[in-house]
């Protein structure tokens, strides 16, 4: 139900993020992000009929708890790719930002909320650094921040010896604030699904709508084209990086909180799914053109097929299979949608 | 005489050992077209690159209408109002007509947002449909269709309408018909002619001689890095020009050949 109320919003802000073109209907039907609703849509009704618990509250409470995690990075990265770069550290940074928190917490009896701060520091200075070798030095993306998850992931398997941290479960404000619960009727959700709403809002709003979002479009497409207009490209781009960066972290303490532990594993793999989100939404991985609508689109497309394929009993293992073959399916789709509008 | 727009004195860059600048200085005044000429590594990107603000000089001095400048960036550039159209790179693709119109520009609400402040999307849109209008080209283009769809033609008359429409005193064109057929190239020099008609002054960089002869009032040449001769055009003919380019008197060859 609330599912699909959900889906019905996303297809609402569709529709109307349509209606201000000149185009209108024709140019929506065959934009990206409205193909990728199309088949989330058909890939909820085959799990909803092939399994009677797919829709139900206590499945559809756990995929929205799991969503905010992998969306909000997604967020970020939609913003970061659209630019014409992206960030594979992302997944070790979900990881270090909780382990540093706790550590601090743990081990030295700092503040949480200082803990919490200085996790958030720690995310500012990784993606600054990504941000100034790629744009200063000029290395590209994929080898800095590839670099930079050896580094991060590193950094967090040695603080904590490779184990996971004691379990810590404090109730207060902080873990309130990030990881609260609450139920509505026999559902229940976690507050991470109002920051993944608020920042999705948010993440429309700049994109398509401010000034911010015209040169981060403008970077992407054209970067030099951007610069000769005094646009800032390498500010732009660095702050994205930084963005990257915090979301991840956020998004790392949200789940370290609500399972009450922080891992120094947790994550991993988290960098290429979150990639395929934004692409399968259909955001261009060459740059120039995002659509955070798609990404949330592909957020909670590749959370239900997480969640159905183990539902319908494809075995765990076989999992990454299918992900792969729908991930590749959405790509040609868009791949032929965007050469038939080329052509008309 | 026309009031002088900018001049340039003694300008000088390297790029490590190689002095791709030496004692460059020109002058440029109102509603004239001035065509830069010279072969590749003359200089002449170098030189259009330093007065659009794309790297710093080393040594001299930049005025305009008369005022010392120092131009540290694109943006202060065009604040003074140079506008440069680079070859093929002026615009994004994957931007509407409009957005690219007011790139680095745009109308906004709530000014204080700062870049968070929202685009100001009819008034983009007016805005854009007006100048398209203004230039002739609003038959075929739509102002929301996306640069990706338009021609080399469409683009270059879309970069050269945006420069006229921010009232730039100077704007500089790099090569502007390279890459077009026959009948869109002589859509972008009748553009020049329609700038010079308006005011502007353009700075017209190309390797098209007979280009410079149908639209340019000047002529200056550029040679290792200095500028080896500036002459009027109707004082001048084709071989001459040819002869200044390469350096080798190719008329006296002619007549020795005769």
């Amino acid at each position: 139900m609330v599912q699909q109320v959900m889906v019905q919003q996303v297809g609402a802000v569709t529709s109307e993020d349509g209606a201000g073109r000149a185009k209108g209907r024709s140019s929506l039907m065959r934009s990206p992000q409205f193909s990728s609703f199309v088949i989330l849509i058909v890939l909820l009704a085959v799990f909803a009929l092939a399994d009677g618990n797919f829709l139900s509250p206590l499945n559809i409470s756990n995929m929205m708890a799991f969503l905010p995690e992998l969306g909000i990075i997604a967020l970020g990265m939609t913003l970061l790719l659209t630019a014409g770069e992206f960030d594979l550290s992302v997944g070790a940074v979900f990881a270090l930002a909780p382990v540093v928190v706790m550590l601090l917490v743990q081990n030295a009896g700092i503040d949480i909320g200082v803990a919490l701060l200085a996790g958030l520091l720690l995310c500012i200075v990784i993606g600054a650094i990504n941000g100034v070798i790629v744009t200063k030095i000029g290395i590209s993306s994929f080898l800095v921040t590839l670099s930079m998850l050896l580094i991060v992931r590193g950094a967090a398997l040695y603080i904590t010896q490779g184990f996971p941290l004691k379990s810590w479960d404090q109730p207060g404000f902080f873990v309130t604030l990030l990881a609260g619960s609450f139920n509505i009727g026999a559902f229940r959700f976690y507050t991470s699904l109002w920051w993944f709403i608020g920042l999705s809002l948010l993440a429309v709003y700049v994109l398509r709508y401010a000034k911010l979002g015209n040169w981060i479009s403008a970077i992407g497409s054209n970067r030099n084209a951007a610069v000769a207009r005094g646009v800032p490209a390498d500010a732009v781009k660095i702050w994205l990086f930084i963005l990257t960066s915090v979301l991840a972290g956020l998004a790392g303490m949200i789940s370290a909180f609500r399972i009450s532990a922080a891992s120094p594993v947790a994550g991993t793999g988290y960098e290429l799914e979150v990639i395929a989100m934004v692409v399968v939404g259909g955001t261009a991985l060459t740059g120039g053109r995002g659509t955070i609508l798609g990404t949330i689109v592909g957020a909670l497309m590749l959370r239900a097929i997480r969640n159905g394929i183990v539902l319908v009993g494809v075995p765990g293992l076989a999992y990454n299979i299918f992900v792969g073959v729908i991930i590749l399916a959405m790509l040609i789709l868009h791949a032929l949608l965007q050469k038939n509008a080329a052509r008309s | 005489m026309m009031q002088e727009v900018l001049r340039l004195q003694n300008l000088q860059k390297s790029f490590g050992s190689v002095r791709a600048l030496k004692n460059a200085s020109l002058t440029l005044r109102e509603g004239e077209v001035v065509a830069l000429l010279g072969d590749n590594g003359a200089g002449k990107s170098t030189l259009i690159k330093a007065i659009s603000g794309v790297f710093p000089i080393d040594r001299g001095d930049i005025y305009v209408r008369g005022e010392k400048v120092s131009i540290r960036s694109t943006r202060e550039a065009m604040d003074l109002g140079i506008e440069t159209i680079h070859q093929d790179t002026s615009l994004a693709p994957d931007l509407s007509i409009a957005r690219n119109l007011f790139l680095g520009r745009e109308p906004v609400n709530l000014k204080w947002l700062g870049v968070f402040a929202p685009l100001d999307l009819a008034e983009l849109r007016d805005a854009a449909s007006a100048l398209l209008k203004r230039v002739g080209i609003s038959k075929k283009l739509d102002a929301d269709a996306l640069v990706s769809t338009l021609s080399g033609g469409e683009r270059q008359s879309i970069a050269i309408s945006r420069a006229m429409q921010f009232a730039a005193k100077v704007i500089i064109l790099d090569e502007p018909t390279n890459n077009l057929g026959v009948e869109e190239t002589h859509g972008v020099l009748r553009f020049v002619k329609e700038m010079r008609a308006a005011g502007h002054s353009v700075l017209l960089i190309t390797h098209n001689i007979h280009h410079v002869f149908e639209v340019a009032d000047r002529i200056i040449v550029m040679r290792r890095g200095e500028i080896v001769a500036e002459q009027t055009v109707a004082d001048t003919d084709l071989l001459t020009v040819e002869s200044l380019i390469t350096g080798a008197d190719l008329s006296a060859l002619m007549k020795r050949a005769q």
